[in-house]
């Protein structure tokens, strides 16, 4: 990955610290430096790049694991299917609107319910610990929550909700697909947000809020001119790294629609292991796998600069 | 924010926002409790709470007929997640004490490959660790997920305990060598209790990943021999299709659930009392 980030990302200079020309003792002195860091970083890259590299040479190729023996070069042919194919685009699209709905309501839902838990009530720190378990279950656990009782068309909370209001049942699953799903990953991911929010509140300085209450600011205003400039680091923060794991949601996927009806909900990850593993054709989930990658950094640029901006702020 | 200037109605409103979230957020984790309970015919009813509360459902997964499928895929996932934490853990605690404390160029890059490790999109390398395992018989092993998940676990690792090491006052390092302690002893005795409440964050983080993943767990594995709980629960519902597993289900939901919770509890004394102590000595 390292080589990656450098040719998509300019800020880090070059990618592996290769020895510069230095005197010998201290050349020497700087590995030992680096020394405890080898393992981690050594295994790391060879865990994820060796098989990267593995999965750039299947993209090259044309292997179907039905035909044994079937595997040849074809140069980027793989890759002119990939473009070309109607259901990568849709999944690619399905992705970004997970994604950005998720991360967005989240993020929504998480503000206002720091807002809540910032301010003192009884059974405070219970209440906090209560609203984290969302995010402790399981995300298969979850999701298989939302399939049996929310969602399910007969039996659901949710349908048994709106029929209150005198609203038909709905068939979630098939009819509204990626709502659902939105909706699962949403119930997941707001505790996250909520933490991360709140830590901001915590952090404000209250003689601040004071000040600006003496000078007679009525509490939307303090919100607005003071609360919110001040979370902004946080919300950027927490739509970063929900946007990060949210992009690679397979388990809600796989578990509420298996990317159905059709391939109405099916995003970018679950579309390569439907064509690797079910579809067994090695050599084009290898070239999304790529594609994914290469999109995936670029995007990251962006994020990985901001994190960076964010944390030399900081001190 | 002064209580006694918000308004009654302001108040009641409050109230009501808290109820609403609160429900938002915890009904469905209740609502997976009460149909664990459930018996089956009580599955269909719309009743929060089971009409007759019955251990049948846990029986069923930890001694009754789906004990095969549930209780090998927990031993495989504690196993596994926890000897990945541990593994990650020491190692990710070197890395980060070097860059935290010791001065070399190039730094920033490896923070930087880290975080970038961290968001590597799995999917993408999963075909060829499949096809590899296969042919080096690391498929359906530990070892064969235990390194996946490593590279999961490490990056986020080193760059949590980066940042938790950064906050420590190293100053009390120098003061334990001028006493006469190597680096070693400094940083044994004098370093890594200041460092336990970051490194305990790191593990549970860790363990939540590895205990959470998905898809190796249900890529590079076929048996109980190292299938993994969350790839055991999808198959409870491709596997019984004349019992309604939902009850199942709930009751292995909540045995899964019961572990990270409780972690997360113990880590919040553990942050504590690293704090407390931090303040006692500092």
């Amino acid at each position: 990955m390292s080589a990656d980030t450098a040719t998509a990302g300019p800020p880090p200079a070059p990618a592996v610290p290769k020895k510069p020309p230095a005197a010998m003792s201290a050349r020497r002195q700087g590995w030992r430096r680096r020394a405890p860091l080898m393992p981690a970083l050594i295994f790391t890259i060879i865990a994820t790049q060796i098989p990267f590299l593995v999965t750039v040479w299947y993209s090259l190729n044309s292997w179907n694991l039905v035909n044994p023996g079937s595997e040849h070069f074809v140069g980027l042919s793989n890759y002119v299917d990939v473009f070309t194919d109607r259901v990568f685009r849709q999944a690619a699209l399905n992705t970004v609107v997970i994604t950005g709905g998720c991360v967005l309501i989240a993020m929504a839902l998480g503000i206002g319910m720091a807002l809540l838990l910032d301010r003192k009530f009884l059974g405070q720190s219970v209440v906090r610990t209560l609203m984290i378990t969302p995010f402790l279950v399981m995300p298969v656990a979850g999701a298989l929550i939302w399939q049996t009782s929310m969602l399910d068309p007969a039996f659901g909370i949710v349908n048994y909700v709106i029929g209150l209001v005198g609203i038909d049942p709905v068939n979630w699953t098939s009819s509204y697909p990626l709502v659902s799903v939105i909706g699962a990953l949403v119930w997941q991911w707001t505790p996250f947000m909520t933490l991360l929010v709140l830590a901001g509140l915590q952090s404000q300085g209250r003689d601040v809020l004071e000040a600006a209450q003496v000078d007679g600011a009525g509490p939307t205003r303090m919100f607005r001119a003071i609360t919110l400039p001040h979370l902004r680091r946080y919300i950027e923060l927490g739509v970063l790294l929900g946007a990060i794991y949210v992009v690679n949601t397979f388990d809600q996927i796989y578990i509420l629609t298996q990317g159905g009806p059709g391939t109405a909900s099916t995003n970018l990850p679950f579309y390569i292991y439907q064509r690797a593993f079910l579809g067994f054709d090695i050599g084009q989930a290898a070239a999304m796998g790529v594609v994914v990658v290469i999109g995936t950094i670029v995007v990251a640029t962006f994020a990985l600069r901001m994190l960076f901006r964010t944390f030399s702020e900081e001190t | 924010m002064d209580e006694g200037k918000v308004s009654r109605r302001d108040r009641s409103l409050w109230w009501i926002a808290g109820v609403v979230v609160i429900a938002y957020a915890l009904f469905p984790v209740a609502w997976i409790v009460s149909v664990s309970f459930k018996t089956p015919s009580d599955l269909g009813s719309n009743r929060f709470l089971p009409t007759t509360w019955v251990w049948e459902n846990y029986e069923n997964i930890l001694a009754g007929g789906a004990q095969d499928l549930f209780l090998s895929a927990l031993r495989n996932s504690v196993g596994i997640s926890l000897l990945a934490t541990f593994i990650s853990v020491v190692l990710a605690t070197f890395a980060a004490y070097a860059i935290a404390r010791l001065d070399f160029p190039g730094k920033r890059v490896i923070l930087t490959t880290a975080l970038a490790v961290a968001i590597f999109p799995v999917i993408s390398i999963v075909t060829p660790l499949f096809n590899l395992w296969r042919n080096i018989g690391l498929y359906d092993t530990w070892p064969g997920l235990i390194i996946p998940y490593l590279s999961l676990t490490l990056p986020i690792s080193i760059w949590t305990l980066s940042a938790f090491f950064r906050q420590i006052p190293w100053e009390l390092e120098q003061a334990a060598q001028v006493d006469g302690a190597t680096t070693w002893q400094a940083f044994r005795k004098v370093i890594v209790p200041l460092a336990t409440p970051g490194v305990f964050t790191t593990a549970i983080l860790s363990f939540f990943i590895a205990w959470n993943d998905f898809v190796y767990g249900i890529s590079l594995t076929s048996t109980e021999a190292a299938r993994p709980v969350p790839a055991a629960l999808a198959f409870f519902t491709g596997a019984s299709q004349f019992v309604d597993p939902a009850g199942a289900i709930a009751a292995a939901a909540v045995v899964v659930t019961i572990p990270v919770v409780v972690l997360v509890l113990l880590f919040q004394r553990r942050i504590v009392s690293g704090l407390t102590q931090g303040a006692v000595k500092g």
